[in-house]
């Protein structure tokens, strides 16, 4: 079953030196233990843009699609048997890349 | 049953509905058909068969693999002693951690105590319908988010365990604040679920010695129901109790786990220390007679363990028997910044201001009590001891 692990970041920051280094250890641990599917950085909220075509004309937005002080920074997409395999994989990341994580299954 | 049959299809809504319908079909067919030699092994095979054509129907695009395992997962119906594990994952499903604690509540109340989600509703303050809620988005969040039904591993049944006792506690502790004349019986009824399921978790987990620790406080405190609230509705103080009234054989029962956790001679966790506090306090024939140099050390092993204030606080009332209102009420004074918002605390200071003849502070300090306190019985109480100030 697959779960995607969204960073939540407050900051504007990118992850330190240190941060990445413990981000490569728990990525490195995931691939060799099979839970890897895809993960990776995102661009900071100022570099979105939202679109929407449910109308009209398409419309585009310039910026994130909601205005708060948390954003999604980066993501893991996991392969995990439940969700107590996700949680203990995602306290690591929590740990690792020092954010808060929300774990999410996919349909 | 229901745990059986949430074992095999990994959802609770499903179990519940094809036991109903196996049961309805029992009452329906069994006057007529005559009672089956084995009834449980014909309910379990009539549930699992009206869960799997449920899937059938329900199944679109799905995890056809997953449909195929269920269906064709043969298990012989369970055997008797089973039916304990299946109670236990069952429990440690309801109170998972990923679950908000409100939601551990409801729950096992509902799938575990088998209460009706209207007596849960009444039973916590709730609408009928936010309480139905509560209930059908945490059984699809175990579903969605494949919350596993299974006990958990060594490594982490300890915090496990302590997940559920901090439940159960809740649930007796919601019961045991429903005192006082206007409080719906269905309240009261939940110290007594709480411990009839803390009972069935030590059946389960005899060697544990915080399960045993929270029956032990649970029984020691319900012991002394009758004698909480007076015929006029008010709270009655540990010191003001009529001893003549506790339970006995609740308190023989309470003391004998005590003494077991103590022979076992392995580090106490909080419920073990707070059921010796009141197995000190239940040995004493008169209020005069306890031991409280007993109950400071006791809470002084609390404190280690649970920095919590109001841990701190009750500590401070053990030492005015000890030391004076004057040590005690520094000592409360500087819990201050974290207890305003609490009335216990203000009962507290009040109590000691009065002994130490402040009765204009102590009079304020009742008031503040008053504000805050939410059941009658303790109103009534801190009312009429305010009002002996003169």
């Amino acid at each position: 079953m697959q779960y995607l692990f969204s960073v939540i970041d407050d900051t504007a920051g990118l992850a330190t030196p240190e941060e990445m280094a413990a981000i490569d250890v728990f990525n490195d641990r995931l691939q060799a233990e099979g839970h890897w599917v895809f993960a990776g950085g995102l661009g900071a909220p100022i570099a979105a843009t939202v679109i929407d075509n449910r109308g009209e004309a398409t419309l585009f937005t310039d910026g994130p699609f909601v205005e708060s002080k948390e954003h999604v920074a980066g993501f893991w997409i996991i392969e995990a048997a439940d969700l107590d395999v996700a949680l203990k994989l995602a306290a690591e990341g929590s740990k690792a890349c020092n954010r808060k994580v929300e774990v999410r299954p996919f349909l | 049953m229901v745990a059986s049959l949430t074992r095999r299809f990994g959802d609770l809504d499903l179990a519940e509905e094809a036991a109903a319908e196996a049961f309805a079909a029992a009452v329906e067919r069994w006057p007529a058909d005559g009672v089956p030699p084995n009834p449980g092994a014909w309910l379990t095979t009539t549930a699992n068969r009206r869960a799997i054509d449920r899937i059938r129907r329900e199944s679109k695009r799905g995890d056809k693999h997953q449909e195929a395992q269920m269906l064709y997962d043969d298990d012989p119906p369970e055997p008797l002693g089973a039916v304990d594990d299946e109670r236990l994952r069952l429990i440690f499903t309801c109170c998972h951690p990923a679950l908000a604690m409100e939601t551990r509540v409801a729950l096992t109340l509902r799938m575990v105590g088998g209460l009706t989600v209207p007596e849960i509703a009444r039973a916590f303050l709730v609408q009928e319908t936010a309480m139905g809620q509560r209930i059908t988005r945490a059984k699809a969040k175990i579903k969605a988010a494949r919350i596993p039904y299974r006990v958990p591993s060594a490594e982490d049944l300890p915090a496990r365990i302590s997940g559920v006792l901090a439940v159960l506690f809740l649930v007796f502790n919601e019961g045991y604040l429903a005192t006082g004349p206007d409080s719906d019986p269905v309240r009261q009824d939940l110290t007594a679920e709480a411990i009839r399921l803390t009972r069935l978790i030590r059946a389960l987990l005899p060697d544990d010695g915080e399960v045993a620790g929270l029956l032990a406080l649970m029984l020691l405190i319900e012991a002394r129901r009758t004698a909480r609230v007076s015929s006029s509705g008010e709270l009655v103080t540990l010191s003001e109790q009529d001893r003549g009234t506790w339970d006995a054989a609740l308190i023989g029962e309470g003391h004998q786990l005590v003494r077991e956790r103590l022979a076992a001679r392995v580090a106490p966790g909080r419920y073990q220390i707070l059921a010796a506090i009141n197995a000190v306090h239940t040995s004493a024939r008169d209020v005069r007679d306890t031991d409280w140099s007993q109950v400071v050390a006791l809470y002084d092993q609390l404190v280690q363990l649970d920095r919590s204030p109001i841990i701190a606080l009750n500590r401070a009332i053990a030492v005015a028997e000890l030391d004076g209102p004057q040590v005690a009420l520094a000592a409360v004074d500087g819990l201050e910044d974290k207890l305003a918002g609490y009335h216990a605390y203000h009962a507290a200071r009040a109590d000691l201001l009065r002994r130490l003849g402040r009765s204009q502070q102590s009079r304020a300090a009742y008031d503040k009590a008053i504000e805050l306190a939410g059941n009658t019985a303790e109103t009534a109480y801190l009312t009429r001891r305010r009002d002996q100030l003169g």
